[in-house]
């Protein structure tokens, strides 16, 4: 335990149940356990062991060597033939069923859990919120696309060098990802993020451990005004790094769910442009 | 002293002040007073001249009408000298003004490093934020001078353009055997995600701290509060781990630095050390279901 730590865990006793939060209200070493922690470790245990035992032993890529298995072993989504259908055939995508299962329910259990430890530490819901941001993802890529277009064989195989394969092989499908506006939008996300981190992190241990000099906020202000001609401030730049995160992963989203379903071919997207109102009827020579 | 003279100095600048109203109760509202210094000036002339270059490229390539430049802006390109012209300097219209581009660009990066330098030490910080941009700076020498150079080509380097510098991001890693199987590239994904997962779990946890103080990180980092304890219990009972108020700083700074540094060293192995990644790929045997392909 923390130095501090017994007087947030006698006050977390005193949070009344309600529902599934603060029902099995319980300290596992550093862990807190709680209903939804049973829920997220059954399911995590579950869907971790069927991966592992299919991508070491049972997928016909493995090799001997078990680390070569880790990195390039796989479990396939079903054939298109299966459709939408719950197949029980091992060999049609039974266990990427299985194991999609798992892990939706397992991240769904984790985001309720955060929501239980912010109740009971009384602090706002934001974890949750940015967590249920990339969960989202999950669920778009792997459950809404695929039911969206009528086949589970629309999802991605679940592995760490298949899946790479997946991503680049589905940039091209579409003609060239680098041609998607939200792709281009997600990314620039990405990149801000990065920018932002890389900004704050600095910001923040530049002035740290120098109050014995003097050095306090009004000293980052000063120089980001110098800077910049802005200083955002200490609870601005949090805000702007929960959005800067938070739309990353939903315009990424986007950028998924609109392929295949209402755009095509997103060279052929831009196809208005040149047609637009505004220079539509100019005499170009 | 010195800080004494440029806290007069700063006083002084005050009257240049402005406040943008909308952003009251989001953020900080007060814009100015900017500096602009020796530094400054240099990299904003020479972005100006960079700007300006490209402008004229542009322009030529428009016959210099401007509804056809809006039009055509996505796709306006100024290229890099053809491969046959080496390192040497080429004609403008073949190459030059990209050269010019690039040249003012990379001196526009310099002075505005050696800018928040000096602005860093002048307010009395340590200079960490132009050490985390140099790590980007060299992720840009490494694309647009260092791999150019070494392979002895200024047409290996990246076009100036909205579709230009895209289209260059995919020609490159195709080029190379297609860089979802470089290594040094997953390493600076795993950073570039990591980076934003990282942003959103610290700007979340500080944001659900809210009412009881974590946002004032310098104090917190002295002597921690009940917002830090609160922050800190959070992620401990969520994943049995807590970084403190300064080590989240710490990783921060580690993951946004890997995701260039990384990038730099994949760029830069690309071609003259390994000409293939998906060879590597084979090679190294992680290449899954399509090792057909791998046979040489």
């Amino acid at each position: 335990m923390l130095s501090f730590e017994a007087k947030y865990r006698r006050e977390a006793m005193d949070v009344p149940a309600r529902a599934s939060f603060g029902l099995l209200k319980i300290w596992i070493g550093r862990f807190y356990l709680g209903f939804w922690g049973v829920v997220a470790l059954a399911f995590g245990v579950l869907g971790s062991g069927v991966w592992f035992w299919q991508v070491l032993f049972v997928d016909p890529n493995r090799t001997n060597n078990p680390l070569l298995n880790f990195i390039r072993g796989q479990i396939v989504p079903p054939p298109p033939d299966v459709g939408l259908a719950i197949t029980f055939d091992p060999n049609k995508g039974f266990w990427w069923l299985f194991v999609v299962f798992c892990a939706t329910v397992t991240f769904f259990a984790w985001m309720m859990r955060q929501i239980d430890i912010s109740r009971l530490l009384k602090i706002g819901y934001q974890v949750p919120i940015a967590f249920g941001a990339v969960f989202s993802s999950w669920v778009t890529i792997q459950i809404v696309r695929p039911i969206l277009l009528g086949s589970w064989s629309e999802g991605f195989p679940l592995g760490v060098i298949p899946h790479l394969d997946w991503l680049s092989a589905f940039g091209y499908r579409y003609y060239n990802f680098f041609y998607n506006p939200f792709h281009a939008l997600g990314i620039t996300l990405l990149f801000g993020s990065t920018l932002v981190l890389s900004l704050h992190g600095a910001t923040i241990l530049s002035a740290a451990r120098k109050k014995s000099e003097g050095v306090t906020e009004e000293n980052v202000n000063r120089f980001y005004w110098d800077f910049l001609g802005y200083s955002i401030g200490e609870i601005g730049i949090h805000r702007l790094a929960f959005w800067a995160a938070v739309l990353s992963v939903l315009v990424s989203n986007l950028c998924f769910v609109l392929s295949g379903t209402v755009v095509q071919d997103w060279s052929a997207f831009w196809d208005f442009w040149d047609y637009a109102p505004f220079w539509k009827n100019f005499p170009f020579n | 002293m010195a800080t004494e003279v440029y806290r007069e100095s700063f006083e002084r600048r005050t009257k240049t002040v402005r406040y943008l109203r909308f952003l009251e109760g989001l953020a900080d509202t007060q814009v100015g007073p900017i500096y602009l210094g020796m530094w400054g000036a240099l990299a904003f002339f020479s972005y100006l001249l960079c700007v300006f270059i490209t402008a004229i490229g542009f322009g030529e390539q428009v016959g210099y009408n401007p509804i056809r430049f809006l039009r055509e802006l996505p796709v306006l390109t100024l290229y890099p000298p053809p491969p046959s012209a080496g390192l040497r300097m080429a004609p403008l219209q073949e190459g030059g003004y990209w050269q010019l581009a690039t040249l003012f660009l990379s001196l526009t990066l310099v002075f505005w490093t050696i800018r928040i330098w000096t602005r860093a030490v002048a307010n009395g910080l340590r200079p960490m934020v132009p050490i985390a941009f140099s790590a980007a700076l060299f992720l840009y020498a490494a694309i647009y001078i260092i791999h150019p150079i070494w392979v002895n080509s200024w047409n290996e380097a990246p076009p100036h353009g909205l579709r230009g510098i895209l289209l260059w991001t995919n020609h490159f890693s195709v080029k190379y055997g297609n860089f979802y199987y470089n290594p040094f590239h997953m390493v600076s994904i795993f950073g570039l995600l990591g980076s934003t997962l990282i942003l959103a779990m610290h700007g979340a946890t500080i944001l659900a701290t809210l009412a009881y103080g974590a946002h004032r990180e310098i104090d917190e980092i002295e002597k921690s509060d009940e917002g830090t304890h609160r922050a800190q219990l959070l992620w401990r009972w969520v994943m049995g781990f807590n970084a403190t108020a300064y080590s989240i700083h710490q990783w921060a700074l580690g993951f946004a630095t890997l995701t260039a540094v990384a990038g730099a060293i994949g760029v830069l192995l690309s071609g003259p050390v390994e000409p293939d990644w998906f060879q590597w790929a084979c090679r190294a045997d992680i290449v899954s279901g399509l090792q057909k392909a791998c046979v040489p």
